[in-house]
């Protein structure tokens, strides 16, 4: 053992599973002794280029072998990986770059380059014509480069999120964050060397990342399918056998709905898990039947604490939605403001606290002090450690497991009554008339807020017997007083959740 | 209204905010180009424009990895 490095959980395979495929993309495949070479390749460039312990290297590369060996390649000298969703526009990656100050910049091709700084090292995967100065992959010399022992409680890599308001925020992951992120849910998914698991979604996602560190963690094999519809996810899990999917709600949604569609016997396949958001309740029922041989874990986490909750699968038919209880490792409290922990039955804000904690935002601390502080309320259980706190309203039930309510910063208040927006979508979902739909709150005299819902209708759907659904299956003051049609699908963010903010305010500049 | 390829085309740069050069054998998906949620816009605009049911099954590469594919898979279904 060199240290408890990120870049360890790699090449602690070697030398036993040198021979074992790590990684499989559609046309190729290479084992943990072949992604070694490739990430020494990515390394003794950014060596070349100055890049030294600490400096931010940019990824952005899609989804497959070559990604992984330009993050392990930065890790392995010690430098901090930024994984830039290869969906981001170039505006967004030339904002990323320079927020974060990035030494270098590895491509997958030259399209985004053009929007970089000029005197930015890059390194393109692909290209007939490169930016001067920029080296071809294929051109790197085979030089193995020392290794870094960077510290466990350094940072690793910082993930970008696009948040609802404002540009887009760093979040800072150590080592140890990630390490022991890996640990915790290997752990209650169960998971083996025998494992081989289809990623879909982005690595610079901390739910598609941790993907990539169990199997390495544990020595199995990622088989990767950049090509995120239902159809080629489905053919590649059935070809390579996987035994396991990760997916967010709208990948489920069109997955479950393929599936029921066009049965695809998957024997392999031994767990799905979600996260990034509730399923919708139409599509929940669905999953049993159409992954008939799966475990299903419904799973919650946020950035800020890279993975927080996941509700055990055995209770899934029971607790359809729920989330569960903390993950190994995880400390995860639900507290009312002011008061104190939540018990049985109520409600409250969940909050993190243990060493899955990040290390905040880059270079914003106002922010990191405002989301990352001691929690008073729970002052007698963990004294003034600092704890996450999600902004996210959650339910206690009478076994402790936490059901999502909504965002506190969301929830409604009409006629007297506080309501969560989640909870007019689910009725308004379970119509089975709309593929989105957004609700929120609209000031009003007589009722203090009036519910207002933003709705993609379904082919043959029509307001009315959307309105007609909601007065026969809610109480009277959850109705919306306002359907706005939506044309085509929602905007969503990078990591598929809708993107409420932006609905809300194209629906309310049209009133 | 029968699909154009133009037509597809202008509300993949107009609509969807694609940013590069679209020509009809384009490949859009298993480049990269679009994601899922590009792809549930596609299937409402075409259920709108051509008037036709996209069956989730017949989502595939095949028929949706193009504007061409897409153009020709609209008309069969029309």
């Amino acid at each position: 053992m060199k240290g408890e490095t990120l870049y360890r959980l790699l090449a602690d395979n070697l030398p036993r599973r040198a021979e074992k495929i790590a990684l499989i993309d559609a046309g190729r495949q290479v084992s943990y002794a072949g992604l070694m070479t490739e990430v020494d390749r990515v390394a003794s460039w950014l060596v070349g280029q100055g890049v030294a312990a600490g400096d931010r290297v940019i990824v952005h590369v899609r989804k497959g072998i070559d990604e992984v060996a330009a993050m392990f390649g930065a890790l392995k000298i010690g430098a901090v990986v930024v994984n830039v969703n290869v969906q981001w526009t170039p505006t967004q990656l030339a904002y990323v770059a320079g927020d974060c100050r990035a030494s270098a910049a590895i491509l997958g091709t030259t399209g985004a380059a053009g929007a970089l700084p000029a005197h930015l090292p890059l390194l393109i995967r692909e290209g007939k014509t490169l930016p001067s100065g920029a080296a071809l992959w294929d051109d790197l010399a085979e030089t193995e480069v020392a290794e870094f022992a960077s510290e466990p409680d350094s940072l690793a890599m910082i993930i970008y999120t696009s948040g609802s308001t404002g540009m887009p925020k760093g979040v800072m992951l150590s080592h140890r964050n990630i390490r022991i992120g890996a640990l915790a849910v290997a752990e209650y998914l169960d998971l083996s060397e025998d494992d081989r698991l289809l990623s879909v979604l982005p690595y610079s996602f901390d739910a598609g990342l941790n993907q990539l560190t169990t199997m390495l963690l544990m020595g199995g094999t990622v088989v990767h399918q950049p090509v995120a519809m239902p159809s080629e996810v489905i053919r590649m899990a059935a070809l390579h056998a996987v035994t396991g999917i990760a997916g967010v709600p709208p990948l489920w949604n069109q997955i479950a709905r393929y599936l029921r569609d066009a049965p695809t016997p998957l024997p392999a396949l031994r767990r799905i898990t979600n996260t990034g958001g509730k399923i919708p309740p139409d599509i929940l029922p669905l999953l049993p039947q159409v992954f008939p041989g799966a475990r299903i874990f419904l799973m919650y986490g946020l950035t800020e604490a890279f993975r927080s909750t996941y509700l055990p699968p055995e209770r899934f038919a029971a607790k359809m939605g729920a989330i569960g209880q903390a993950i190994p490792h995880a400390q995860v409290f639900v507290v009312k403001p002011g008061i104190g922990p939540a018990g049985p039955g109520e409600q409250g804000e969940l909050v993190h606290a243990g060493p899955l904690v990040s290390m905040g935002y880059w270079e914003r601390p106002e922010l990191t002090a405002e989301k990352i502080r001691p929690c008073p309320e729970l002052a007698s259980l963990i004294g003034d450690t600092p704890v996450v706190w999600s902004g996210d309203l959650v339910r206690v039930d009478a076994d402790g497991d936490l059901w999502f309510v909504g965002r506190m910063d969301d929830m409604i208040k009409t006629l007297g009554f506080r309501l969560s927006p989640t909870e007019v979508e689910d009725l308004v979902s379970k119509s089975g008339l709309v593929t989105d739909v957004v609700a929120w709150g609209v000031d009003d005299a007589e009722l203090g807020q009036a519910v207002h819902i933003a709705a993609s209708l379904g082919p043959d759907a029509t307001e009315g017997a959307v309105m007609a659904h909601c007065r026969k299956t809610m109480a009277h003051y959850m109705v919306p007083r306002r359907i706005h049609p939506w044309p085509g699908a929602m905007p969503r963010t990078a990591s598929g959740k809708l993107d409420r903010p932006a609905i809300i305010t194209a629906c309310k500049a049209l009133l | 209204m029968p699909l154009t390829s133009a037509a597809l085309i202008h509300y993949l740069h107009d609509d969807l905010n694609i940013d590069q050069e679209i020509a009809p054998e384009t490949e859009l998906f298993s480049s990269g180009m679009l994601d899922s949620v590009a792809m549930t816009n596609i299937i409402m605009y075409l259920e709108e424009t051509a008037g036709i049911v996209v069956r989730p099954a017949d989502v595939t590469l095949e028929n949706f990895d193009t504007v061409k594919a897409i153009v020709d898979y609209a008309h069969a279904g029309a």
